[in-house]
């Protein structure tokens, strides 16, 4: 047990806490004074300040196969995921400096970047243990932000419905995980996989893997788990929605797909045939099916622009999910890649939704209507994000799906559940297109229902995370290998 | 002047330049963007005249240059560009052609308020379309491929304000999707079986003898090779792209673009890439694709000839006499004469584009009236506009010897005479060879003859030279360029298939049909002048009735209503959503319960997705379809009250279903 | 039948789970709620002790150091949960959490 390669390891947590509580100590001791947007301001910048110091640490960290008798592992899995989860949350971060008006700003980033910590650590956890508490510690820390805005009611409530929903699904996978325990008799993922590599499968084995998936489809946003997705989008600060919907996505996939494919990998089962088998493939083709189905077809029927995202986003779930299953044979690239440019976008798309607001009102779809007037750079970014959602190539939606859609299609072709998906999955992507082109005309083409309504002025930390993300999706659209090289 | 292979990317990218410059530069800089635009194409027309000549140097020889687009795992994606006399052809057209239509556009959208919008979107389509050509990866011409109909969206919704132009936009992006979506499947197959999307990569491309080789002896369901699978797939791209039947329904809505974009879009260019797409992988399509390719050709040809009989719409009019061309292009594609088809394809994107900017040049000279009824008399008012559509008529009418349309007509009745397969393509193309001469006569009688109709009619006067001038230019290639590909030296047709030596024949050998179809035209003229032409002077009023009307009243009145394909299609589609709601309605009576019930509506989806798929096939019920999906919808969103202990209690039923599931899976 | 130590301790923490599990479904009172969801909670933890001392006796005390653990994760969530209650208790003057459906759809 080497404790200074501990803590070598967990450099980007301790910068981000550290972060965290020099945001609290100096709004405390010299804000008091201060104006709340000099506040905000300054807690901004200590808080983009420790992201950037997380960034390299995470860089400084490197790789190493396990730390600390195997409880964390640097792999590029680790890597790449826990500089994408820093990017998004310095993002969020920026465009809390300038779209939010909070009454405890500090607080605001100091739950922000303890959420971040969370994250990183669920990148890095390779035991039942450590993934549980930065599971939890992000969780909690996402309740709070998402009932932050004590003045609004549907605040409280989203967090209220998002709280007790996380807390049971946290309850099963505690459950699951002692199931595991009792079977494999070790909570670390390398000899879970080894014991069950032995053992085959058991009902017992089955119970423990359908609770693990419970908390994997709570925390993805999966059908049947996905009901607190559209409360909490809603309901939530924007800014605590797009945290929510972009890196604590990156973060839970990124834990998952270790814990099923290194962990309970001996136990996936296959979905290459038709041919049933036992496993937790088959499960997580099922999650990812009624995913598929349902988020595309709800979302057709929202009128909130926030909702309509959180359907969505539940479309996008069935696909990330369907990247797990192709995760065993074609590698993480594919998942990662869109795990990570669906973030982005998501990110960009709340951008616009909280600068929009800021102006104004932003809940129905149609008070985007003539935004192309009010604010072209606007416009053009939440173009470039929903079309990139949509998958048009050339942005990174488009490359994102072809990937994941190719792996599939390639794990036997059309002969199981798997290039069955896939096809719903293409097929519904032609649903999908329809809400948002309802989305993007009311943006682009619709005149503003007030034609005396004034610009949106953008502000300039909010520009920087528009024209930042909508670049980077152009990009990475154009050169994926950039990323999926990494791996 | 030559221009490799490796710097082929420059001819679709100083387009996309000016687009880009377009989008950033501000509202009141409508000179410089328009100047930007026009450069930037002139000077790919110069790029395009050196890679011409140096494609030409070597006709049979497919010049690529190749790269590593990413890596993953094994799998490797290349890109590249392609440079053969195909590629050079078409791109020469494109960008000449575009520039012509760019500058009467000045004139044009003078007036318009998003003047410099129309001119990087213009500039965004030139740029795409040349890419699509340029390409030499299926994968590569895809993108371009969906980009181009992203942007014949933006510019049919141009005048986004008519709600009938919006509906149009959103019609034609739709109804080619569905064919996309068969060439994406296509294309995923094609990766699948061939391992590479490049078309020519020194013996390893999808068009190379390996491949073909492989692909042609692989059988999949129904005794179809993979290769005639594929080529199906692709052609269903070609088929939504080209206005094929049945998925010509987008393309005369497609008119309530801007005249230029009807030229420049759906009339020269985009609506080519579908026949441009199979004349590319023309070494794939075996003969059983070839003969559902010519039989659609055929049908096509024919039904927009006879549709085009009774409108009087100038545009529309215009608008089926390309469904009718596409699909004779499409017959010469299937009767193994893809040199015919290209030769076609080159001398209708000038007489279409030609007769295009002449109505636009009417158009805007009648203050907006594009009724024919109401027309008339123009031919004395605006002389340089009608000599210059008459010969566009002419050279889409085929009138021998001297115009373009003639000879590329006649070079496809040829090949579809040769042919062994069925004689049916070869006799609608007869048949439309005489319809296409009757309508045109009708439309430039009642356009240009005659009395003025209309205030407007009578009140035209010429347009200004910045119109004009195209219009001239145009007219001098819709003549000269039939004498490229005559059979007595049919050079065109000779370079597009690799062959440095031309090997002409004699004019009178099948001299019988060249004198049939001269007779058939004839007759064609002479009809349309006995009914329409003859009676003009005596018309004053817009409201004569029709003489077909009066002599078959109920055939006009289902031809006017262009068949009614659009009606079929909704009543189709209206009886099937009847019988599957009523179906669905049954269904969830009799089941029970919280979780049967999402079952029913997963079935309901699943039904909705079937009836999707149908639907958009068949387009004109578009907007049901999106309402019955909607409520589909909505239905699931009234079902979530908001109650947070339903949702905890889903949750608890996820659990177990998903337990179940489990257990089960494990027992079996 | 007779039923060895670690069976009996499965069987009662499985129950104990499903108590919690029906407490949270059916207790109209959001405090409740979080109790049965905390009592889902020590189900586990039960499960935690009891396969570490019926298990292989040299095995370190994985189980009851993870128990250890999740009762601190136990608490700062019940202290998350109680401020969530509050925060709502101050909109609607209750702590029903059927009134709480403003948001829905």
């Amino acid at each position: 047990m080497n404790y200074l390669e501990l803590l070598r390891a967990l450099l980007p947590e301790t910068a981000l806490v550290v972060g965290a509580l020099l945001a609290l100590t100096f709004d405390l001791s010299f804000g008091v004074r201060q104006s709340r947007e000099t506040r905000l301001h300054a807690a901004v910048i200590i808080g983009t300040l420790a992201v950037v110091a997380a960034m390299f640490g995470a860089l400084s960290a490197g790789v190493a196969d396990a730390v600390f008798g195997g409880v964390l592992v640097l792999d590029e899995l680790t890597l790449a995921s826990r500089l994408g989860v820093l990017m998004l949350a310095w993002l969020t971060l920026t465009l809390t400096g300038g779209t939010a008006r909070l009454r405890h700003p500090a607080e605001f980033v100091a739950i922000v970047l303890f959420a971040t910590a969370g994250f990183t650590l669920m990148a890095a956890a390779q035991q039942l243990l450590v993934a549980f508490l930065a599971l939890e510690l992000a969780s909690l820390s996402l309740y709070i932000l998402a009932g932050f805005d004590k003045s609004r009611p549907e605040s409280a409530e989203a967090a209220l419905k998002y709280f007790l929903f996380g807390g049971m699904s946290a309850a099963f996978l505690l459950f699951g995980f002692s199931l595991i325990y009792g079977l494999t008799g070790s909570i670390e993922l390398p000899q879970i996989a080894h014991q069950l590599a032995r053992q085959g499968q058991s009902p017992l084995l089955s119970l423990a893997l359908v609770m693990v998936l419970v908390a994997f489809g709570f925390k993805a946003a999966a059908a049947p788990f996905h009901l607190w997705a559209p409360d909490v989008y809603e309901g939530a600060p924007v800014v605590s929605s797009a945290l929510i919907a972009s890196a604590s996505k990156l973060a839970g996939f990124t834990l998952f797909v270790r814990l099923l494919w290194p962990g309970f990998g001996p136990a996936a089962g296959s979905v290459a045939t038709a041919a049933g088998s036992p496993g937790w493939l088959p499960l997580v083709a099922c999650l990812s099916a009624a995913s598929l189905l349902l988020g595309n077809f709800a979302a057709l029927a929202q009128s909130n622009v926030r909702r309509l995202l959180a359907y969505s986003a539940i479309a996008h779930a069935g696909v990330m999910l369907l990247g797990v299953i192709v995760a065993g044979d074609a590698g993480l690239g594919p998942l990662f890649y869109y795990v990570f440019t669906y973030g982005l976008a998501t990110i960009g798309a709340f951008a616009v939704i909280a600068v929009v607001e800021r102006a104004g009102c932003c809940q129905k779809i149609t008070d985007l209507a003539g935004l192309h007037r009010r604010s072209p750079l606007l416009a053009g970014c939440f173009a470039v994000y929903l079309l990139s959602l949509a998958g048009i190539p050339p942005l990174a939606g488009f490359f994102g799906k072809f990937t994941v859609f190719a792996a599939a299609l390639n794990l036997g072709g059309l002969a199981g559940p798997a290039g069955w998906l896939a096809l719903l999955a293409i097929a519904l992507s032609a649903v999908a297109l329809y809400y948002y082109l309802v989305m993007l005309k009311q943006a682009l083409v619709v005149a503003p229902a007030d034609p005396a309504s004034a610009p949106v002025p953008v502000p300039a930390d909010a520009a920087i995370v528009l024209v930042f993300t909508a670049l980077l999706l152009v990009l990475l659209g154009l050169f994926p290998s950039v990323v999926l090289r990494i791996f | 002047m030559s221009l490799s292979a490796q710097f082929l990317w420059l001819i679709p990218a100083l387009p996309l330049l000016a687009a880009a410059l377009g989008a950033f530069a501000p509202r009141g800089a409508r000179t410089l963007v328009a100047g930007a635009a026009i450069g930037a194409l002139a000077l790919s027309f110069f790029l395009s005249c050196a890679a011409l000549s140096t494609a030409l140097a070597n006709p049979a020889a497919h010049l690529t240059h190749n790269f590593t687009w990413f890596e993953l795992g094994n799998d490797t994606v290349r890109l590249g560009w392609l440079l053969d006399p195909l590629t050079a052809f078409m791109c020469t057209m494109v960008t000449f052609v575009g520039t012509l239509i760019f500058i009467f556009s000045l004139g044009y959208m003078k007036a318009d308020e998003n003047f410099k919008q129309f001119f990087c979107f213009l500039s965004l389509f030139a740029a795409a379309m040349l890419g699509l050509l340029v390409a030499n990866s299926l994968l590569l011409l895809f993108v371009c491929w969906e980009l181009v109909g992203l942007a014949s969206y933006l510019l049919i919704g141009f005048w986004f304000h008519k709600p009938s132009a919006a509906a149009a936009a959103k019609k034609a992006f739709i109804t080619t999707r569905i064919g996309d979506l068969g060439f994406l499947l296509g294309l995923l197959w094609l990766y699948d079986s061939a391992g590479s999307l490049l078309l020519y990569d020194h013996g390893h491309g999808v068009l190379e003898a390996t491949a073909l080789g492989a692909l042609g002896s692989a059988a999949t369901v129904g005794g179809l090779t993979v290769a005639s699978a594929i080529g199906l797939l692709l052609f269903c791209g070609a088929v939504g792209k080209s206005g094929q039947f049945p998925l010509h329904v987008w393309l005369p809505d497609a008119m309530e673009g801007p005249t230029p974009v009807s030229a420049l879009i759906h009339a020269a260019t985009m609506v080519a890439a579908g026949v441009f797409l199979m004349a590319r992988v023309y070494p794939l399509l075996t003969a059983d694709v070839r003969q559902v390719i010519a039989l659609i050709g055929a049908l096509t040809a024919l039904l927009g000839a006879v549709i085009a009989v009774a409108q009087s719409d100038l545009k529309r009019i215009l608008a089926f006499s390309t469904v009718s061309q596409l699909g004779y292009m499409m017959l010469a594609i299937g009767v193994g004469a893809p040199g015919a088809a290209v030769f076609h394809l080159l001398t209708h994107a000038f007489f279409k584009a030609l007769l295009f900017l002449g109505a636009g040049s009417v158009i805007h000279a009648a203050h907006h009236e594009q009724d024919i009824r109401q027309l008339g008399g123009l031919s004395t008012k605006m002389k340089l506009t009608f000599a210059t559509f008459a010969i566009g008529t002419m050279a889409l009418v085929g009138v021998p010897l001297v115009f373009s349309g003639f000879w590329s007509k006649e070079a496809i009745l040829h090949a579809a005479h040769a042919t062994s397969g069925s004689p049916f393509p070869f006799y609608a193309a007869l048949i439309g060879v005489a319809l296409t001469a009757f309508y045109n006569t009708r439309l430039i009688s009642e356009t240009f003859f005659g009395h003025g109709r209309s205030h407007a009619a009578q009140h035209a006067h010429e347009n200004s030279a910045v119109m004009t001038t195209p219009l001239v230019i145009l007219a001098f290639f819709a003549i000269v360029l039939g004498f490229l590909g005559t059979p007595a030296y049919p050079w065109l047709q000779a370079r597009l298939n690799g062959e440095t030596a031309v090997h002409g024949h004699s004019l009178l050998d099948g001299a019988g049909l060249m004198v049939l179809s001269i007779v058939l035209v004839a007759a064609g003229i002479g009809a349309g002048w006995w009914l329409y032409g003859r009676k003009l002077r005596l018309r004053i009023k817009a409201s004569a009735p029709d003489p077909l009307a009066t002599a078959a009243p109920r055939a006009h009145a289902w031809v006017v209503a262009r068949l009614q394909f659009d009606e079929l299609y909704a009543a189709t589609v209206g009886v099937l959503n009847t019988f599957l709601a009523t179906a669905a309605d049954g269904f969830d009576r009799y089941v029970w319960g919280g979780i049967v019930h999402f079952l029913a509506l997963l079935g309901e989806f699943c039904g909705t997705v079937n009836r999707e798929a149908d639907e958009q096939g068949l387009n004109a019920g578009f907007d049901a379809t999106s309402e019955k999906l909607r409520g589909t919808g909505q239905a699931y969103s009234r079902a979530q009250t908001g109650d947070a202990h339903g949702y905890l209690r889903l949750l608890a039923v996820g659990f177990v279903v998903l337990a179940l599931v489990a257990i089960l899976g494990g027992v079996a | 039948m007779t039923l060895d130590p670690l069976q009996l301790c499965l069987l009662f923490s499985s129950a104990l789970f499903c108590v919690g599990l029906v407490g949270a479904l059916a207790r109209s009172s959001t405090i409740l709620v979080l109790l049965g969801v905390e009592l889902m909670l020590n189900a586990a933890n039960i499960n935690f002790i009891a396969f570490w001392r019926y298990g292989p006796p040299t095995a370190p005390a994985t189980g009851v150091m993870f128990v250890i653990f999740s009762i601190a994760v136990a608490a700062a969530e019940a202290a998350v949960g109680l401020a969530l209650i509050i925060a709502v208790y101050r909109h609607q003057k209750n702590i029903r959490l059927q009134e709480a459906s403003r948001l829905k759809g």
